[in-house]
């Protein structure tokens, strides 16, 4: 009797037919975008999303034509953050038109299809156990995305993840190889334990690590004008990864996130200085070699 | 997964699929030797599980879709909401300006649709053509 292997192709329906199609079809809408990023951490709450932000906006500022791809289909903040909470998609000549921030940044974000007080669903046939096909579900929401949004030419696609750091492995192998990961922690050893997760995560994949963030290393106090420390001390879990620079938590960061007003690259705060550092190492990473 | 005629040791081909009922899919094979058919009944949890990938089950090269409905739009019910509040009344679509429409991720076609005839309804317009197309782009500076 035949085994699986002796019988080629799979009778008509081509299922694993049409998921090579729709990769190739993928990669082929992303072949004008020179450096994708991919910022994650595997820990919840750490800034990711604000910072995509504002590394968005630095490269934009330096000239470069930059996409962001907001891949948190749970908790979408990208549109929130960059004032694209009410937008109307236009069906350009070669896929859904690119929602532009006041910036200029193009931006994805499920946030700006639905309202944050409305849950991110999907309908369904079965009843219950929707963790057994949701994560498949997410992703083909994706790469539907990444395949019928007219990306165009791009210096930069800045993919900010969900927490979880298995989700950073899935969405590394979803993704594929020609991903970088910049990874975001806060400056305690609980985060950088979770964020060390997410290293060894992506050890076993061929994605390039550029190295973690330090976020919310100390705050911004205005009235002192200084930097004053945040959490304790921490640095007993080595991220074993070069570190692209720290960031200052400052509350008028947060209330011009809050707005959907992020702060100008050439902003004289401490802060925005440091995002713009980040951005600068982020973009002389991708242009080393290996 | 594949079906294999165990007396012909024969590969069966896909034949037909029904749409899911009750969440259920039939999917009919049969043997090209002795013409023998079976059907595949999915539970609801299978059927869902296959429809989230976003692929189509059907016989090769009839394009009827046994599962694609079910991964459409995850917002489609607001979005006939949106649509029965309804702002924009029926506006006619030239061929070319559909297919744009086609071509966009689908779970957001509804609402691109409602946007641009609203467009179009507050700009004169009496149809969307690709160049009411391309006025909104530069429009919403895109």
């Amino acid at each position: 009797m035949k085994s699986y292997y002796d019988i080629a192709g799979d009778g008509g329906s081509d299922i694993a037919g049409q998921v090579a199609a729709q990769r190739a079809r993928i990669t082929r809408n992303l072949e004008g975008i020179r450096h994708r990023v991919a910022i994650g951490s595997g820990k919840g709450g750490v800034g990711k999303s604000t910072l995509t932000t504002h590394i968005a906006m630095a490269l934009r500022a330096a000239g470069r034509e930059v996409a962001v791809l907001d891949a948190d289909l749970n908790g979408p903040t990208q549109a929130r953050l960059t004032g694209l909470t009410d937008v109307t998609l236009v069906p350009g000549a070669g896929g859904m038109a690119l929602p532009r921030s006041a910036s200029g940044v193009g931006v994805v974000s499920l946030g700006s299809f639905v309202p944050e007080s409305d849950a991110v669903d999907f309908d369904s046939v079965a009843s219950g156990e929707s963790h057994v096909w949701r994560a498949a579900r997410e992703f083909a929401l994706l790469g539907d995305l990444l395949e019928r949004v007219e990306w165009g030419r791009r210096d930069y696609l800045l993919i900010d993840l969900p927490p979880g750091a298995e989700r950073t492995l899935q969405y590394a192998e979803f993704l594929g190889e020609g991903v970088a990961f910049v990874l975001v922690t806060v400056p305690s050893d609980l985060s950088r334990g979770v964020v060390a997760r997410s290293v060894a995560a992506l050890r076993k994949t061929p994605n390039r690590s550029l190295g973690y963030v330090e976020n919310m290393k100390g705050y911004y106090c205005e009235r002192c004008d200084e930097i004053k420390p945040l959490f304790p001390e921490a640095g007993a879990v080595d991220l074993d990864v070069r570190c692209l620079g720290a960031v200052p938590f400052d509350p008028a960061l947060a209330r011009s996130c809050d707005r959907g007003e992020p702060l100008p690259p050439d902003s004289s705060l401490p802060v925005a200085r440091a995002l713009a550092a980040v951005a600068a190492a982020v973009e002389r990473s991708m242009e080393d070699p290996r | 997964m594949k079906f294999l005629c165990v007396p012909c040791d024969e590969p069966m081909k896909l034949a037909s699929a029904a749409p899911p009922e009750r969440g259920s899919l039939s999917v009919v094979y049969a043997c090209p030797k002795c013409s023998h058919s079976i059907a595949m009944l999915t539970n609801p949890y299978e059927t869902q599980l296959v429809s989230s990938l976003g692929v189509r089950i059907s016989p090769a090269g009839t394009g009827a879709a046994a599962s694609g409905d079910l991964s459409k739009c995850p917002f489609g019910d607001m979005v006939q909401e949106m649509r029965a509040e309804g702002t924009p009344e029926a506006v006619l679509w030239t061929a070319e300006a559909r297919l744009r429409l086609d071509r966009i991720p689908e779970f957001v076609r509804p609402m691109a649709r409602a946007g641009i005839e609203r467009f179009a309804k507050d700009n004169g317009f009496a149809r969307v053509d690709e160049e009411v197309l391309d006025k909104a782009k530069d429009f919403f500076g895109m």
